[in-house]
């Protein structure tokens, strides 16, 4: 399956708006990626399912380095003292996006109910999503490394 | 100015605290979901509550359920923070005695907005 157009717009913006106003760090998109074999080398993963009129996720994924960052900017503090913050943090990310996503749709559709974000930390594991859906992943560059966002859509709502 | 801030996530916490404090507010309480809140504000009298809406045990509208159904807390002017921006979830919030609602992510400019416009509708 294609991903809209239209849900890759309100996904792109709504990473932007999150960077942009709880890291203070605005973020650059690259073209999206719709070859499902491509993952990102990441980390750090957050996730966060949604269910209603569309149902699937939104994940986050960067390395620790970057995750690090994003954590020390949205906390005022320096990178290198972020530690037992950082999952919590990045968590909330993944909540801001998804729930941004989502009220965006919820302009045009009927809303969907979000869940609690999930953190996966490690360097040595990958994802897979069973059943029919459609896939996206978002690169972005933030101060000049990489991170993705991945929207995972199934059912018929694309 | 007292208020108390309450979420689940650490983060969000610390974010809303630090914004308060560059906006003047340097009196402020925390507490981890609604359960905590209510213990909190029984021990801890404060002029404005700052909520989330989704955290375990008591929720953010079961929250506002309880401050309002208190006669020591009912007229706590009440500011909800949240990614939940339907219109259906803000009507929810409403009627469950929200004064004034901000929606996650937000700028330092748009809690101080909210939070004064929630003083003059308490």
């Amino acid at each position: 399956m294609i991903m809209s157009k239209e849900v890759l717009t309100q996904l792109l913006a709504a990473t932007e708006e999150v960077f942009e106003t709880m890291v203070f760090k605005p973020v650059s998109r690259q073209d999206p990626i719709e070859d499902e074999t491509v993952r990102p080398a990441s980390n750090v993963v957050a996730t966060v399912a949604f269910a209603g009129h569309r149902r699937g996720l939104v994940a986050f994924h960067s390395s620790l380095g970057t995750a690090r960052n994003i954590a020390g900017a949205m906390l005022g503090m320096p990178a290198e003292e972020i530690n037992g913050e950082m999952p919590d943090a990045i968590g909330e990310i993944a909540n801001m996006i998804a729930g941004s996503f989502r009220t965006k749709l919820a302009a045009t559709e009927p809303a969907c109910a979000i869940a609690v974000p999930t953190v996966t930390i490690g360097s040595d594991f990958s994802t897979r999503y069973l059943g029919q859906a459609s896939r996206v992943l978002c690169p972005f560059q933030m101060d000049g490394e990489p991170i993705y966002v991945e929207l995972i859509l199934t059912g018929e709502q694309s | 100015m007292r208020i108390l801030v309450v979420d689940d996530s650490s983060t969000m916490r610390r974010i809303i605290i630090n914004t308060l404090n560059k906006l003047g507010y340097k009196e402020c309480h925390e507490a981890g979901n609604g359960r905590e809140g209510v213990d909190k504000l029984a021990s801890t009298p404060v002029d404005m509550v700052i909520t989330d809406w989704n955290m375990p045990e008591m929720s953010g509208i079961d929250f506002i359920r309880a401050i309002r159904g208190n006669d020591a807390t009912k007229k706590l002017p009440i500011l909800m923070v949240t990614t939940n921006a339907a219109q259906d979830d803000i009507m929810e919030a409403m009627k469950a005695g929200v004064n004034n609602y901000v929606v996650k992510p937000f700028t330092p400019d748009t809690i101080k907005e909210k939070i004064e416009s929630a003083l003059k509708a308490a």
